[in-house]
C-alpha cells in the first residue's frame, strides 16, 4: 500500500486522503484512444466517407474548441453571457 | 451549486407534504418532508402505532438545490430537477389503495423502466445479515426458468419505450450453471447493455474463473455490478461476516483483468461507522484499477433485509453524508458544492442525444432524491482526476439541451413525410433522405451550442463531442475509457419511502408469475411491501438435491465452497497470501 495509508485503532487501513493522483493517467489515455481508434476502424468498414468525413468534422471541432476557450477568456464573464444569448438565439431559430 | 436564474440558495425553511407507509403495519399514511436544523426530516404518524421520523437528507441546504424551480413570469414552470416521465401503458389499473399497494405496473406510475431485474435466484454463497435473499432464512427456493426468465425479458422489450439495460441479481446469479446462457438469452432479447450484480463468485474460482469470465463476456455480458465494501478484511467481517476476503475479490479483478473483461462497476453498501471509513480507500482502488474499472456505487444501507429498526437507525446514512464522506476523504476535491448532480438531470439530454442518434432512449426520470453521480475525467496537465464539470459549464448545457429538446420534440413523433403523400414508395425514400439531412443539421445545431459552454480542450472534449454526434453504444463505450463514474444511490426503506420517489421509480423487478403474467415492481417496493407475497406465489420447494448441491445444474458441491469460505466466515487459506 502506498505510503498514505494509516492503520486506525480498529486495525484498519484507512487513507489519509484519496488524492485523486492516478498512476496510470498515460495508461488510461491510452485505452481511451485505442478504443477510439477501434471505432474509428470500424466505421470505416461501414463507411470510408462517412468516417473520414467525420474524423475531420472533429478535427476542426478541436480546432474551433481551442480558439473559442482563448476568445472567452477576451470577452470577460458579463460580455460572453451575452454572446451566449445570441448564439442561443440563432441556433434555435426556425426550430 | 447555483442556480440558472441567479437565485441564490434558499433561506426559506423546506416544506412538503407526500404519503409514505407505516413501518410496523406498512399501511400508506400522510408525511411531511421538512426542514429542521439544516436538515431534511420526514415525520409521520399512523394511527396505531404512533410517531416515526427519519432523516431523509443531512444537508438541507443541497436538498433545496435539487428540488429548485426556475419559473417563467406567469408561474410555470421552466426548469427543476424533477422530471415528468414517458410512462409506458400500464400493466394493471389502480385501485383506491392507491401507490404502493398496485405495483405490477400500474396506472399511477409516472416513469417507464430503464433498468430492468431479474433475480435469477434466491441462493447464495454468502449471508449478509442486511439481505433479503436467503434459501436458508427464507426457507423456500426461487429460481425462475430458462421459459420463465424468458418471458420476463419479453416482457420489458415489448414495452414502446424498453429498458436498454438488464441486471441479473439474486441471491448471487453466477451459482446458476446456466448463468453464461441467460446472458445471450438477454443479448437475442435486444438488450444492449448486460449486467450482473455479483460478489464475484463465479469469477473468483481459481481454477477456470478467468476462462468462465471471458465466456460470459463472450456470451454478451458487459459489466460487473461488484459487491465491494473496501479494501480491509475487517471490514468484509463486519458486513458479510466472513473472514479474508479481499483475496477472494482480488482474483475477481485479476481474472477480469486476464480475460479482457474491463467494464467493472464497484459496488459498496454504506453503513454509518461500518463503511463509511472506507469511502476514499474505495475510490483510491478504482482509480489504481482504472483499465478495468469504469464506475463506483455508493449505496447506503437500506431496510430491506434482516435487520432490527434500532439497528438500522445507528447505521442510517443519506446520500448526502455520502457524498459528504466523499468531499472530506478526497480534500474537497469532489465537493458537495460543484461535483453531483441528480441523475434526472439528463432527462432531455439523454432523449434529444437518443432521437439525433437513431437510438433507444434510456428514460432517467428517476425522481431527484434517488442518487446523484458525477464523472471523473483524467486533467492532462495535472495527471489528476477532475470532476467533469470542470470541463463545461452543466447546467447551462443542461438548460440548452432542454429547450434544443423542447423545439424539436415533435420530430420524434413524426418524422418528415414531404415526397410521400405525392410519390408513394418513391417519395419514402426521398423524405427519408430529407430526415437524414435535417438530423444532420440539427446535430450541428446542437453542437455548437454545447461548444459555447466548453471550458476546457483536450482529447476528452473530442469524445465528448463523438457522443454527442453519434450517440451509440460505442461513443458511450469509449467515452467512459476516459473517465471514472461515481454514483450514490439510496434505495428506500418503510422508514422514509416517500409515495412521490415510489411513482418515478425507474429501476423494475420483473417476475414470472405462475399464472403466466409478469408482473413488474419497482425496486423499492418490491423489497419493502411486495417481496415475501410474490416470492410465496412462486417459491419452489428445497429439495435434497438443492439442498447437497450448491450449483444444482453443474453438480459444484456445497463442501468445495466451504473449502473456500467457511460456515463460520473462516476461510482455509487465509494465512497463505500467496496463493490468494
Amino acid at each position: 500500500m502506498p505510503e498514505e495509508v494509516i492503520e486506525n485503532k480498529d486495525g484498519l487501513k484507512v487513507r489519509k486522503l484519496a488524492e485523486l493522483k492516478t498512476t496510470t493517467a498515460k495508461e488510461l489515455e491510452d485505452a481511451m484512444l485505442k478504443r477510439v481508434k477501434y471505432f474509428k476502424e470500424q466505421n470505416e468498414k461501414k463507411s470510408g466517407f462517412n468516417s473520414s468525413l467525420q474524423n475531420t468534422f472533429f478535427k476542426a471541432f478541436s480546432s474551433v474548441l481551442d480558439l473559442k476557450i482563448n476568445v472567452d477568456k477576451a470577452l470577460g464573464e458579463e460580455n460572453l453571457k451575452q454572446v451566449h444569448k445570441v448564439i442561443d438565439n440563432i441556433l434555435l431559430f426556425g426550430l | 451549486m447555483y442556480h440558472l436564474d441567479g437565485t441564490d440558495i434558499l433561506d426559506e425553511l423546506y416544506y412538503r407534504k407526500t404519503f409514505s407507509v407505516c413501518p410496523e403495519c406498512l399501511k400508506r399514511i400522510p408525511a411531511i418532508i421538512e426542514e429542521d436544523d439544516g436538515k431534511i426530516f420526514m415525520r409521520k404518524t399512523c394511527k396505531e402505532h404512533g410517531d416515526f421520523e427519519d432523516i431523509l437528507s443531512s444537508s438541507a441546504k443541497y436538498y433545496k438545490w435539487t428540488h429548485y424551480q426556475k419559473k417563467d413570469k406567469n408561474g410555470n414552470v421552466v426548469w427543476q430537477f424533477e422530471k415528468d416521465g414517458e410512462a409506458n401503458p400500464p400493466d394493471c389499473a389502480a385501485d383506491d389503495r392507491g401507490c404502493p399497494y398496485n405495483c405490477g405496473l400500474c396506472n399511477e406510475h409516472l416513469s417507464t423502466c430503464s433498468l430492468a431485474l431479474i433475480d435469477l435466484t434466491n441462493r447464495c454463497n454468502f449471508s449478509c445479515n442486511f439481505c433479503y435473499a436467503n434459501i436458508e432464512q427464507a426457507g423456500y427456493w426461487i429460481e425462475p426458468s430458462l421459459e420463465d426468465i424468458d418471458r420476463i425479458m419479453k416482457h420489458f422489450r415489448s414495452k414502446p419505450i424498453p429498458p436498454p439495460a438488464i441486471m441479473f441479481t439474486g441471491g448471487e446469479p453466477t451459482v446458476r450453471k446456466d448463468f453464461p446462457e441467460i446472458c445471450k438469452m438477454a443479448k437475442d432479447n435486444g438488450f444492449q447493455e448486460v449486467i450482473v450484480a455479483t460478489n464475484g463468485y463465479g469469477f473468483q474460482r481459481k481454477n477456470g474463473g478467468a476462462e468462465w469470465t471471458k465466456r460470459c463476456r463472450d456470451m454478451g455480458l458487459d459489466t460487473l455490478y461488484f459487491q465491494f465494501d473496501g479494501i480491509n478484511d475487517a471490514t468484509y467481517e463486519k458486513t458479510r461476516g466472513i473472514k479474508g476476503l479481499m483475496k477472494y475479490k482480488m482474483r475477481v479483478i485479476d481474472n477480469c483483468r486476464k480475460a479482457g473483461f474491463d467494464s467493472i462497476v464497484l459496488v459498496a453498501t454504506i453503513a454509518s461507522g461500518v463503511t463509511d471509513i472506507e469511502i476514499g480507500n474505495i475510490i483510491q482502488f478504482a482509480i489504481n484499477n482504472v483499465d478495468i474499472v469504469r464506475g463506483i456505487t455508493f449505496q447506503p444501507v437500506s431496510l430491506c433485509g434482516r435487520i432490527s429498526a434500532e439497528e438500522m437507525q445507528e447505521l442510517r446514512i443519506t446520500n448526502a453524508d455520502v457524498i459528504k464522506e466523499i468531499e472530506k476523504q478526497t480534500g474537497g476535491k469532489l465537493s458537495m458544492e460543484n461535483a453531483w448532480y441528480p441523475l434526472s438531470t439528463i432527462t432531455e439530454f439523454g432523449r434529444l442525444i437518443a432521437y439525433l442518434a437513431d437510438v433507444e432512449p434510456a428514460e432517467f426520470t428517476c425522481h431527484p432524491d434517488c442518487g446523484f453521480a458525477t464523472y471523473l475525467a483524467v486533467d492532462p496537465d495535472s495527471g489528476e482526476m477532475v470532476p467533469i464539470m470542470e470541463y463545461f459549464d452543466p447546467l447551462e448545457v443542461i438548460d440548452f439541451a432542454n429547450r434544443f429538446w423542447e423545439k424539436i420534440k415533435h420530430k420524434e413523433k413524426k418524422s418528415i413525410q414531404f415526397f410521400e403523400n405525392m410519390l408513394g414508395d418513391f417519395g419514402k425514400t426521398l423524405d427519408e433522405g430529407l430526415n437524414f439531412l435535417d438530423k444532420t443539421q440539427l446535430r450541428a445545431r446542437f453542437l455548437l451550442g454545447v461548444l459555447q459552454y466548453m471550458r476546457k480542450p483536450g482529447k476528452l472534449m473530442e469524445m465528448f463531442s463523438r457522443l454527442l454526434m453519434n450517440g451509440d453504444w460505442e461513443s458511450v463505450s469509449s467515452f467512459s475509457y476516459g473517465t471514472l463514474l461515481i454514483s450514490s444511490m439510496h434505495f428506500q426503506d418503510a422508514y422514509n419511502m416517500d409515495i412521490e420517489r415510489t411513482k418515478r421509480c425507474i429501476v423494475h423487478f420483473g417476475v414470472a408469475m405462475p399464472d403466466g403474467t409478469v408482473k413488474e415492481l419497482p425496486f423499492c417496493t418490491m423489497n419493502t411491501l411486495h417481496r415475501s407475497d410474490i416470492e410465496k406465489q412462486v417459491a419452489k420447494k428445497i429439495t435434497q438435491k438443492v439442498r447437497d448441491e450448491f450449483d444444482t445444474t453443474v453438480g459444484q458441491a456445497r463442501q468445495d465452497i466451504e473449502l473456500e469460505i467457511m460456515p463460520n466466515g473462516g476461510t482455509k487459506e487465509e494465512e497463505d497470501d500467496t496463493d490468494a
